[in-house]
């Protein structure tokens, strides 16, 4: 009787766009809630406590950017400008921006199914990505 | 009791489109909508066309949208639908003539799973049987229950769209398989799998595992399948 443990290693089974794909968005929608909750902290932290309503904060948590705490009572706006909050937001930004785009790109594919459909969704959903990130990491790095 | 049963009609050497026609017969609450469908073909239009066989829910024939879910009209009971009743094909295959559809790419889809032991070491010393443990049956127990009825593929959004996705019934079949101690084909199927009709096209909507006549856990097992395609255990 076959008893021992069935693990397939990773050079047998491969791994194809789609099951890459699969696993990042679902563990980028994880590390967003990571983003999120880095941004709360951060900004409790850094005086948000009594400097800034409940909207400003969940505003910088959800895109740590310092343009977002401009318009409320932080007197300092330097500590939410540091390297560290832009890389945070840059690195929040492209995994948001990638886990949507696929997102569109596979619920797009439930309504274009030839081959070549398929092609060019994916050729204008790529476009898309790589012409809003630049956009994206300007506003961040130059705000 | 009187049941008003509204059917789909279609008849591809007259029809330029499908309609509907409804029809009133006698029946008991107790009956089932496959009843009613032969009291129909009986007593009122023979002409009306749907597949049937066992009509105990074994051999998958009579699957169709009744009252707007997929079910098998040999398991579904009038007192349980009502007594007005509507009664279409199943979805996402094209319609041969009234309930009946053309089921090539259900099953196409299903032969690229596979279906069958692949085994190709020698056979135990005794020269019998592949022996497997209690433990090891029950881990794929419960999709070796699958009769091929089409309802959970037909009742999939994404099989909706494309007929070239393989759908619940396909990737159940490959689960089947590849969780079975005594099979070696894991491999192959995973391939098979990962490709961009694979499991990447279930959107986990858990239309298969309501429609099931059977109570396949349709969508577990298809969770189930990603996380070996992940993880590479099949255990």
């Amino acid at each position: 009787m076959q008893t021992k443990a069935r693990t397939l290693p990773l050079s047998k089974r491969g791994m194809s766009f789609e099951t890459f794909m699969w696993l990042f968005t679902r563990l980028s929608a994880l590390a967003m809630y990571g983003f999120i909750f880095t941004g709360i902290v951060g900004a409790l932290i850094m005086g948000a406590q009594n400097d800034m309503s409940f909207v400003e904060v969940m505003r910088w948590a959800l895109m740590p950017n310092v343009g977002h705490v401009e318009h409320t009572n932080i007197p300092d706006l330097s500590p939410f400008a540091t390297l560290f909050w832009r890389s945070v937001a840059s690195l929040f930004f492209f995994t948001a921006i990638a886990h949507g785009v696929h997102g569109v790109v596979v619920i797009l594919d439930d309504y274009f199914a030839t081959e070549n459909q398929r092609k060019w969704i994916r050729i204008i959903n790529i476009a898309l990505f790589v012409i809003i990130t630049p956009i994206g990491l300007y506003v961040i790095w130059m705000g | 009791m009187e049941v008003t049963i509204k059917i789909f009609r279609y008849n591809p050497e007259k029809d330029q489109r499908g309609h509907y026609e409804t029809y009133t017969v006698e029946a008991h609450e107790n009956d089932r909508v496959l009843d009613v469908l032969e009291l129909v073909k009986g007593h009122k239009d023979g002409t009306l066309s749907f597949r049937r066989s066992c009509a105990h829910g074994v051999c998958g024939s009579d699957a169709m949208r009744i009252n707007g879910r997929n079910m098998l009209a040999c398991k579904t009971l009038i007192r349980d639908v009502g007594t007005n009743i509507t009664v279409e094909p199943i979805m996402g295959l094209k319609v041969a003539k009234d309930l009946i559809v053309d089921m090539n790419p259900f099953f196409d889809n299903y032969k690229k799973m596979l279906p069958y032991l692949i085994n190709d070491s020698p056979l135990p010393a005794d020269g019998k049987e592949r022996l497997q443990s209690q433990e090891q049956r029950a881990r794929f127990d419960e999709s070796t229950k699958c009769i091929l009825c089409a309802a959970c593929t037909t009742s999939c959004p994404s099989f909706w769209a494309s007929d070239e996705y393989y759908g619940p019934a396909a990737l159940v079949t490959a689960h089947r398989f590849i969780f079975d101690s005594r099979d070696e084909g894991a491999e192959q199927r995973l391939h098979v799998l990962s490709e961009t009709n694979g499991t990447a096209r279930c959107h986990t909507a858990y239309n298969c595992t309501e429609a099931c006549p059977r109570d396949i856990q349709i969508t577990k097992a298809i969770g189930e399948l990603k996380m070996a395609m992940v993880t590479g255990k099949i255990d």
